[in-house]
């Protein structure tokens, strides 16, 4: 099946593996340098997200993808959904907020703020979430979700519920990019 | 030149640029759609009874408002066809002894189809609304608001009407 990309292999010759091995590596250090370059634009650890569960259903389904913003000076309102990660919990989670207690402070925001959240399709609030802490804290928010795009994520739950896609694909990319002749 | 792999990828290429273009196009139109809108704000809110009582939490002893409540709300406005659902939610604004500034989402409501979207609603808040600190001479704004949520493309949020002045807490009741 692949005699006549080895055949080509051999004809290309030494060099041009080389330029194609350089080429690919910068596909993945220009995605890698778009990737962090939003997480600085947009202060968050994880602009874009997939949503995994359907605790905001309707709102949002497994697979749909996410856009997070979190400006230092942002203050989060009620209503705003957010998605936040409490320390030890390894998945982040989106929710709706459901209640903001502003207290003054000395520090580098005017105020100091303690959040509630619920996910829309839960009866109640977060609390039992949140691992023995009774509010969420600036500190644990990645994010404020802007904006939405549906179903487009639906491909990285499907490479994490079958791993064989996943590896069948990133070999399948790699042999593309070493065999590929302009 | 003529490769199977070269069909393959410009076909899939092509595809998939349509489609980012036209979803594209949805997300503006709505959002040149909502500049253009008349905004929504003719809706009402009424309190018609609030009361205050002690509660007591997992571990705090706090203090519970009871509210009942009456809106009114015409959001057929904002149904276009990148409309998903309507958040609707009812917020209590206020700031206690202690100078924090609190909302707090009493009510809310998904609306996802035009014809539920007149709004008539007599009733008491679904979530509960407490303060450990407690409520005394507070007194909250009720505002209702939207949380607009498109097919595709950005998330909106607006007012839809609310108490003209704030509505003070009355005094604790000690016994229920």
């Amino acid at each position: 099946m692949f005699s006549e990309e080895l055949k080509a292999f051999r004809r290309l010759g030494f060099r041009h593996v080389l330029l194609q091995a350089l080429n690919f590596a910068s596909v993945i250090a220009s995605g890698l340098m778009i990737w962090k370059g939003l997480g600085l634009l947009t202060n968050s650890e994880s602009p874009i997200v997939v949503v995994l569960s359907g605790s905001m259903e309707p709102a949002f389904y497994r697979g749909d993808l996410l856009f997070l913003t979190n400006p230092v000076s942002e203050r989060y309102h009620t209503g705003d959904i957010t998605v936040y990660k409490i320390p030890g919990a390894d998945i982040p989670i989106v929710h709706r907020v459901l209640e903001t207690h502003d207290a003054k402070s000395r520090g580098p925001l005017p105020y100091n703020q303690r959040l509630l959240t619920k996910g829309d399709n839960n009866d109640v609030n977060d609390i039992e979430l949140y691992r023995g802490l009774d509010y969420l804290e600036r500190k644990h928010i990645v994010g404020k979700v802007r904006g939405f795009l549906p179903y487009i994520g639906y491909v990285t739950i499907a490479m994490n519920d079958f791993p064989q896609l996943k590896y069948a694909l990133l070999g399948g990319l790699g042999l593309m990019a070493l065999l590929q002749r302009e | 030149m003529h490769t199977v792999y070269s069909r393959i990828n410009n076909i899939s290429a092509l595809f998939s640029s349509c489609v980012m273009g036209l979803l594209a196009a949805i997300a503006l139109s709505s959002m040149v759609l909502a500049v253009f809108e008349a905004p929504v704000d003719g809706g009402t809110v009424q309190v018609n009874g609030l009361k205050v009582v002690h509660g007591k939490g997992r571990q705090y002893k706090h203090e519970h408002a009871l509210v009942n409540f009456e809106i009114d709300a015409d959001l057929t406005p904002l149904f276009n066809w990148n409309t998903k659902q309507l958040f609707l939610y009812l917020d209590a604004e206020y700031t206690n002894a202690k100078g924090v500034q609190n909302a707090v989402v009493i009510w809310d409501r998904i609306v996802r189809r035009k014809e539920d979207a007149k709004i008539h609603i007599d009733g008491r808040q679904k979530y509960a609304f407490r303060d450990v600190t407690g409520f005394r001479d507070a007194s909250a704004t009720y505002t209702l608001r939207y949380n607009l949520m498109p097919h595709v493309g950005a998330l909106t949020y607006g007012t839809a009407g609310g108490t003209n002045t704030s509505v003070p807490f009355p005094p604790l009741i000690n016994h229920v």
